[in-house]
This record gives C-alpha cells, structure tokens and sequence, in this order.
C-alpha cells in the first residue's frame, strides 16, 4: 500500500559537479552578453550597451549600460526596454478581476489581501450594501461594516483604479462580485493566470470556478436558484423570504412597489451570508479533485485558464482516489496529459 | 506559528465535509493518507547520523545525532540515570522561541521516549566511557500548530543512520584507565539501531473532527479540527507519551474514548508502512561516505 505515505529522494541530491559547470555555463555567458535574442535574463545581467533605450521596469543602468534587476523575459515597446518577472508578487491592473481576503477593517474601508505588495483598500462606497444600489452611506453603516465584511472574508472583486504607490482600489458594485460561499480556496502564482475576458467559468459537475488573475482560486459549487432570482425577478425567491412574501402574494397594485423593494431589501442581505447553502458529498468531492487539478496545473508552471482545468479534470479521472494526484510524479503526468491534449487539437 | 484566517463560510464547509460520515479532505487525501514527501538521509559531513525532510507546502526539518565520548563518573550509584542523561535533546523550531512552552515540552517527551528506545548498551563503551548522543532538531520552516510529525519523521531517520566508530581499544579499563581509541576505518562502523530489536519511537498528530480523525493534518483541516491527539508509535506498539492536544484556538470540545480507539488503531495499521518507507530511505542513503 503505497497510498499511506510517499517518501522520496530529492531530485538532484548530488548537485555539485552540475553547479560547477553551471558555473562556468555563467561565466561564458557574461563574458558574451551581446546575444539579445535569449529571451530570458537573470538580476545582474547585462541586456544592452546600447544607451539608446528607455529603462523601463525590472532594469536598472551603471555606466550607460543596461541590466536587468529581475529574472524574467526582455520585452520591448517601441523604446522602451522592460523586463517581465517570471514569478513575483501580483502587480494589479484596472480591471482585473480579483479574490481577495479582508485583512483589516478600517474607517469607511477594508483593506483586502490580494497578493500584491501592499492590501488593497475597499471602500465602504464601492461595495453593494442591502437595500438597493442606490442608497447613501450613512453612519450607520460605517458603524456595521463588520457585518457586511469582516476579516478572514473572501471576496471577489474588480480593480476599479491603481493609486500612485501602486496598490489597489477595488470595487464589487456588479452582481457578479462579493462575498464568497459553497466552495473551497486555492492560492496558485499569480504569473501562472493569462488574463482573459472571463474569469469566472463553470465547469463539468456543477462547478463555479473563480480564476482571480492575482492567483487566488475559488472553487464552488454552481447555484443555480440564485441565478434563476436574479434574472427572473423576485418571484422565484426561496423559502427564506417566502415569509415576507406572504404579504405580497396578495399585493395590491399600488402597494406592490412597496413590498417589491422590501423583499429586494432581504434579498440583499443574503449576498452578506456566511452560511453555505447544502452542498452534496459528491460535489465537495468533485470540488477537492479540482482543487488538486489546480495544484497539479501549478507545479508543472503551466499556465491556468478554465480549458486546461477541465482537461487535467478529465486526465485525472484515471485516479479513482482524487488523493493520488498530490504525488509529484501524479502531478507532472497530469501536466504533460494536458500539454499532449492541446498539442492534439493544435 | 502561522495563523490562518478563514472566512466563517470556508470554515463551515471544511467543518461539515470533515465531520460527515464519509468524509472528504480539502485535498481529497485519504484519512490515513500522509501529504507526500521528501526526504534525505547521511549528508551532513560532521555529524554521526543526519537526515532532512521536506513537504510540499515548503515545510522542512533537519536532524542530526552527533556522538561524544564521556566518561562517566563512577562512585555515582545511579547508573541507569546516568545513562539516560547520554541522550540530549536540543529543539529549534522557526518562530517559536526556544523556551517556550511547545518547544520544552516537545522536547523534554522527545527525549523520554527516545531514552527507552535507544539501545543505551550500545552507547557504553568501556567501564569508564559511554558515547552522548546529541540530537539537534531544526525545523526551518512549518505551517502547522504542531510539526511534530516532521520532526518525529527527521529524528526516526537521523537516528536510524546513525553510526558510531568501532572501539579498538580494551573494553576492560577497570583497573588501568585507557583513552579509549576508534579504528580509522568508517566502513568497520557500527549502525546504533543496526542488529537491534529496538527502533526509534514516532509521533503522530491525528486531528480530531467530529467521529472522524485523520493523520498529518494540514492547517485548513488543523484550524477546523476540534482536538488532536499525539500518539507514539514504537516497534509495532503505541506507546507513552499519548496526549490530547490543541489544534485550533477555538472550539476545543471533549474527546471521548472512541475516538482515542479509532486513533489507536489508525497509528498501529499505517506506524508498520511508514517504518517501512523510512527504512527504505535510510538503507538507499547508507552507502553514502560522509566523512
């Protein structure tokens, strides 16, 4: 039974002789530094002599020669020499759809960790409280900001502006954003997520994947209620609110508007909940599967977009126990599995 | 120590999926399904047995047993407690002070039951002398309220390793006293454990959710779990020390006598195959030369 315990040798447990022709690989490749069409350079590199580029990010310049301060790939705009890390903290950008985690809360802000440099601040303004979108902050509100958000809190979130010292303005004022429930959190390197149109996929097994581009993963389960409320209107409203609409089953015309707005009010506060909704043993299931399909996606540094999930999903249906797949080697076969897969569709 | 904050959502998820009848790992792992690692026996140079074990999550620990001759005083009647005192402890644990609560405690149940499972004959040498085994424990890095597991995993293999230099020397110094002398030779060594009945004791940290219990914990099923419980595992029996212990700062209920069972009987299953496995690296790692 190899399934209770997997013990391995390092990889590379007698590196020295490697090292030291690496070493000399190094030296050789100071000593002749002019090949710009190596795309990858480490700190202390030499990128150019050249005097005419704009120093852009990741370089820095001794001697009217430039360097490269990061390890990464050299990208060029018009004049503007840059180079892009490999791997780092998240950089946020205007747009971006972000999970983030309530660290602080603070006057009329939450500070939110995003796995960039700095937490990024929530504003008390750019998130939807109960009771309508239109509706003024009062004091009151500033007074129960725990009650909304309170740390430890997922959310999901969009980068609504960067401030000067490049940390984060965020904002949930779309339907598609909040506070997260039903599912289970992975954090992967953010420089493995390619941003794209959509971030939030459903995916086979009535699953809702949240691919954040700052590398943090919400897995949860597909609500397909809430879904079906929002976009018929208050009628369908589950049993929690069937009480209150009890009143309204016999509503009048005119004052339909009335209890419209009140139920729309309750319903607000259930985008606050901390409770889960039932969630199936085959669900939390299939959502730990995922989750290691994420993982596995992670260590092979392949980059994550939803096909690729559901393609390591389908390659990881071989192993009946989802456990199996956080061995190393498990992991690197699932990696090449989805690599083939595209290669295969071209 | 690492705090990890859930949001009370996650925390309810983590709890239902781990207490229902068929529970399910965040991970997806088995209940009696270690996280995979990774381990390394005999590299370091100057000590006499060494071994460094890593988890995926980053999490490490070293250990090394180092020998010194002593001599041993010999009015004192105790002899027993004398050799008790040839095995010395020494805890480092990343972040946590070294005269804290946890690292003493760790410490101090280490020792005791390494003391009975050691083979303290093999420790003397000659009427007069006895090698002191100086166990030093490093955990570098560790995400768990408890990293005993990979400390007890470190210490098993550094221990199995270990060998100490054949005396050449006279074995009889009770009436001439002789500096005792080694042969030269590494290969001529002799393993501690080698031909032993003994075996290094394990300690194992179950979590305890609901009426299920699962072995090697992670942080998330840690901060969900409502007690742990330390059992020591030595030549195929639990042993002393068995201890309750607390995982998660909130929600700390009873622990009834089922559970204690059901613990029992996981250790006493998986202790055989994960001797196994670590014997496998140990002997793998033997031939290695170190000095």
């Amino acid at each position: 039974m190899t399934e209770i315990i997997s013990i391995r040798k390092p990889l590379n447990p007698d590196a020295d002789s490697d090292v030291e022709s690496s070493d000399e690989e190094m030296l050789e490749a100071s000593l002749a530094p002019k090949n710009n069409n190596q795309s990858i350079v480490t700190p202390g590199e030499l990128i150019t002599e050249d005097p005419i580029w704009m120093r852009g990010h990741g370089t820095y310049y001794l001697d009217e020669r430039t360097y490269s301060s990061v390890a990464g790939t050299i990208s060029k705009v018009n004049k503007l020499l840059s180079v892009l890390p490999l791997r780092g903290r998240y950089q946020p950008e205007t747009g971006d759809h972000v999970v983030g985690r309530i660290t602080e809360v603070g006057p009329k802000r939450w500070k939110v960790d995003i796995g960039a440099r700095q937490d990024a601040v929530l504003m008390l303004g750019s998130v939807n409280l109960p009771g309508g979108v239109l509706r003024r902050k009062s004091e009151s509100d500033e007074l129960q900001m725990r009650n909304f958000l309170k740390e430890g809190d997922l959310l999901n979130a969009e980068v609504q502006s960067i401030f000067q010292d490049g940390s984060a303005s965020l904002h949930t004022r779309s339907l598609k954003y909040g506070k997260l429930r039903n599912g289970y959190f992975v954090k992967v390197p953010s420089s493995l997520i390619i941003r794209q149109k959509n971030h939030l996929h459903e995916l086979p097994g009535s699953i809702t994947i949240i691919i954040g581009v700052n590398g943090y993963i919400w897995i949860s389960k597909t609500l397909y209620q809430k879904s079906l409320s929002s976009t018929t209107g208050n009628n369908a409203l589950d049993s929690t609110v069937s009480s209150a609409g009890a009143k309204g089953n016999s509503y009048t015309p005119g004052q339909g508007s009335v209890s419209i707005t009140r139920l729309e009010e309750e319903s607000s506060w259930e985008i606050y909940s901390d409770k889960n909704e039932p969630i199936s043993v085959a669900t939390k299931d299939t959502i730990a599967r995922y989750a290691n399909c994420v993982k596995a996606l992670a260590k092979c540094d392949i980059g994550i977009t939803e096909t690729r999930i559901v393609a390591a999903y389908e390659a990881s249906m071989v192993y009946e126990n989802a456990g199996l797949l956080l061995d190393e080697e498990t992991m690197r076969s699932i990696g090449e599995d989805v690599l083939n897969r595209e290669r295969m569709r071209g | 120590m690492f705090k990890i904050a859930l949001s009370p959502a996650e925390r309810s998820y983590l709890h239902e999926s781990l207490s229902c009848s068929s529970p399910i790992r965040p991970d997806a792992r088995l209940y009696k399904q270690f996280r995979p690692l990774e381990a390394t026996c005999s590299f370091l140079p100057g000590s006499n047995g060494s071994a460094r074990i890593r988890m995926a999550d980053g999490a490490e620990c070293l250990a090394s047993v180092k020998a010194k001759v002593v001599s041993l005083q010999l009015n004192n009647a105790d002899a027993t407690q004398q050799l008790q005192n040839l095995i010395e402890v020494d805890l480092d644990i990343n972040g946590i002070r070294d005269d804290s609560n946890l690292s003493s405690t760790i410490a101090s149940s280490l020792k005791g039951s390494l003391v009975k499972h050691v083979p303290l004959d093999k420790l003397r040498l000659t009427h007069r002398y006895a090698f002191k085994l100086f166990i030093d424990i490093v955990v570098l890095s560790h995400s768990s309220v408890y990293p005993l597991t990979l400390l007890s995993l470190a210490t098993y293999m550094a221990l199995k390793s270990t060998k100490l230099p054949l005396l050449t020397s006279t074995v009889d110094d009770r009436e001439i006293e002789e500096q005792p002398m080694f042969s030269d030779d590494w290969e001529s060594s002799i393993a501690l454990f080698g031909d032993s009945s003994l075996s290094p004791p394990l300690l194992f940290v179950v979590a305890v959710v609901n009426d299920n219990i699962f072995i090697d914990p992670s942080p998330e099923e840690e901060s969900v779990s409502e007690n742990g419980i330390c059992l020591t595992y030595a030549n195929g029996k639990i042993i002393s020390p068995l201890q309750t212990i607390s995982l998660s700062p909130k929600d700390n209920t009873g622990i009834n006598a089922a559970q204690i069972l059901k613990a029992h009987a996981l250790v006493k299953e998986i202790g055989p195959l994960v001797t196994k496995s670590l014997d496998e690296i140990v002997s793998d790692d033997s031939v290695k030369t170190i000095f």
